[in-house]
């Protein structure tokens, strides 16, 4: 008891003195406008939640960030898979990665606008572009670093082939991938915001942007609150994965 | 082996031979940067200084959000590290924090600091201060207990702990902390001048590398100089990591 109250208390009595900041300086300031009280942020996402649009926008960010993320990663984990199996194709494929790889998602907006118009299918693209990297870095790394005295138990054993990739190697590069798809859904939430902000026609970004023009700040400070709670609920839900999945694992201790 | 090193070059160069070829078969129109045309955008930018001034104030932008970040995150992330009350407070906040993107702050930021390139510099620190803060926290942590206690032992006061110990040991994570944040810091700028840049009119005195490419995609829709300015972006950002890895290892040798 005294040890959950030991935990809970410091963050609780943190963001209720946080709040009493917030409160005070929107007090003083007392321009709902420039800052708005965390009463009137409440009452605006509430009832943008149940009576507003932002049911829609949060589920045409959802339908981004699954077009996008499930290419981008997709991709990424058939690539790296590839190149680990084929060694030539990784020397071709390695310069044109190394060549785009530190241009980040956000680089790529001006010339995704150019490419698609201002559309749905800009996040889209960043989103894919910003998952790719991560997962196939961190993949390749996966499979290639499958310790080899396993592998060749595992055939002095009289493992096939195919066992062998099904019994040692994925189950070893499976952490990996798993931390690799955590850090792509990162970088993969941030491009998706940068893009729809910049070049989209819906999701929470655009919507940003919308009630920017509007000047209505409230509902702003709501869309980003919004932002924060879908952010935090996507990673708990990537390491609830993990926890399931790869529990075992030695890297997953200090990987966490 | 002379034909394995071969392979690099030939990937990249057909790479552009492609592109130069999609070019003039004209297909898609203008949407497609073509190597000769780049090389003449290319002389033509630097001629006229526009690309190496966007890029230095840009640059300037980034470094001074890394710096008010870092007068920020490292105390931060240091009183976390040493303080578990502050961490266990302060913790959750960060990670809520981490899960809104920077861009998202734009509408906040410019309301609050007007289109003239602060609001850029703001969202830089916010993009900048949470890795470091987080590094920081990880890089006390991961201090040899023994270490602080050995020194405790022989009498060594907190303050000669902390000065003595504690700092020197956690140089070779503050530096990657550094590395890492100042890549999200101009990983965010091209984002942050692009959206606060559309709306002052791109061609205003502090254009930086984003708002020269707002203005090509949105005034000359010029591919080839939009293909220029984000390869310019990926080089600043191998050259910074590059930079901040021999800066590391001046710093501490001893990880060698």
């Amino acid at each position: 008891m005294m040890r959950v109250f030991a935990r809970i208390a410091p963050p609780l009595v943190f963001g209720a003195a946080m709040l009493g900041v917030w409160q005070a300086v929107s007090a003083i300031l007392a321009n709902p406008e420039l800052l708005p009280p965390p009463r009137t942020v409440a009452v605006a996402l509430i009832d943008l939640l149940l009576n507003g649009d932002m049911l829609d926008d949060i589920i045409s960010s959802l339908q981004h960030l699954a077009m996008g993320y499930g290419a981008g990663a997709g991709l990424g984990l058939a690539l790296a898979v590839l190149c680990a199996r084929f060694p030539l194709l990784m020397r071709v494929l390695d310069p044109v990665v190394e060549l785009f790889r530190p241009i980040g998602a956000i680089a790529w907006i001006p010339f995704a606008i150019l490419m698609f118009g201002v559309s749905s299918s800009v996040p889209v693209f960043l989103i894919g572009y910003g998952a790719l990297f991560p997962i196939f870095v961190t993949t390749l790394a996966g499979v290639r670093g499958v310790d080899a005295g396993l592998l060749r138990a595992g055939a002095a054993l009289g493992a096939s082939p195919r066992m062998l990739v099904t019994h040692v190697v994925l189950p070893s590069a499976i952490p990996h991938v798993l931390s690799g798809a955590r850090l792509s859904l990162g970088v993969a939430w941030a491009a998706m915001i940068a893009a729809e902000l910049t070049g989209s026609d819906s999701g929470l970004g655009w919507r940003l942007f919308w009630y920017q023009e509007f000047f209505r700040m409230d509902r702003v400070a709501a869309v980003i609150v919004m932002i924060g709670v879908l952010g935090v609920m996507a990673d708990l839900l990537l390491r609830g994965v993990r926890r399931a999945v790869v529990g075992w694992s030695p890297e997953d201790q200090h990987a966490r | 082996m002379r034909a394995d090193r071969l392979i690099a070059p030939v990937s990249l160069l057909s790479l552009l031979v492609a592109l130069q070829v999609l070019v003039w078969l004209a297909f898609p129109p203008g949407l497609v940067p073509s190597p000769l045309g780049m090389l003449r955008a290319t002389r033509d930018h630097v001629q006229d200084l526009t690309l190496p001034s966007a890029i230095a104030r840009s640059l300037g932008r980034v470094l001074a959000g890394f710096l008010i970040a870092t007068v920020i995150g490292l105390p931060l992330g240091l009183l976390m590290g040493l303080v578990p009350a502050v961490a266990r407070a302060v913790g959750p906040f960060l990670d809520g924090l981490r899960a809104i993107a920077p861009i998202a702050w734009i509408p906040i930021a410019v309301l609050w600091f007007g289109v003239t390139g602060n609001a850029a510099i703001v969202i830089v620190t916010y993009a900048a201060v949470l890795p470091l803060a987080l590094s920081a926290y990880q890089g006390v942590r991961l201090i040899d207990h023994r270490l602080i206690q050995a020194a405790s032992m022989l009498g060594a006061g907190p303050m000669l702990r902390l000065v003595a110990v504690v700092l020197p040991g956690s140089i070779p994570i503050l530096i990657t902390a550094c590395r890492l944040s100042m890549g999200f810091a101009w990983g965010s700028i091209v984002a942050a001048e692009l959206a606060v840049g559309v709306k002052v009119g791109p061609s205003g005195g502090g254009a930086g590398i984003g708002q020269m490419m707002a203005e090509t995609l949105f005034t000359r829709r010029d591919v080839d100089t939009l293909a220029i300015c984000m390869l310019c972006v990926g080089l600043v950002s191998l050259a910074i990591d590059y930079l901040m890895r021999s800066l590391g290892r001046t710093l501490s040798p001893w990880t060698q």
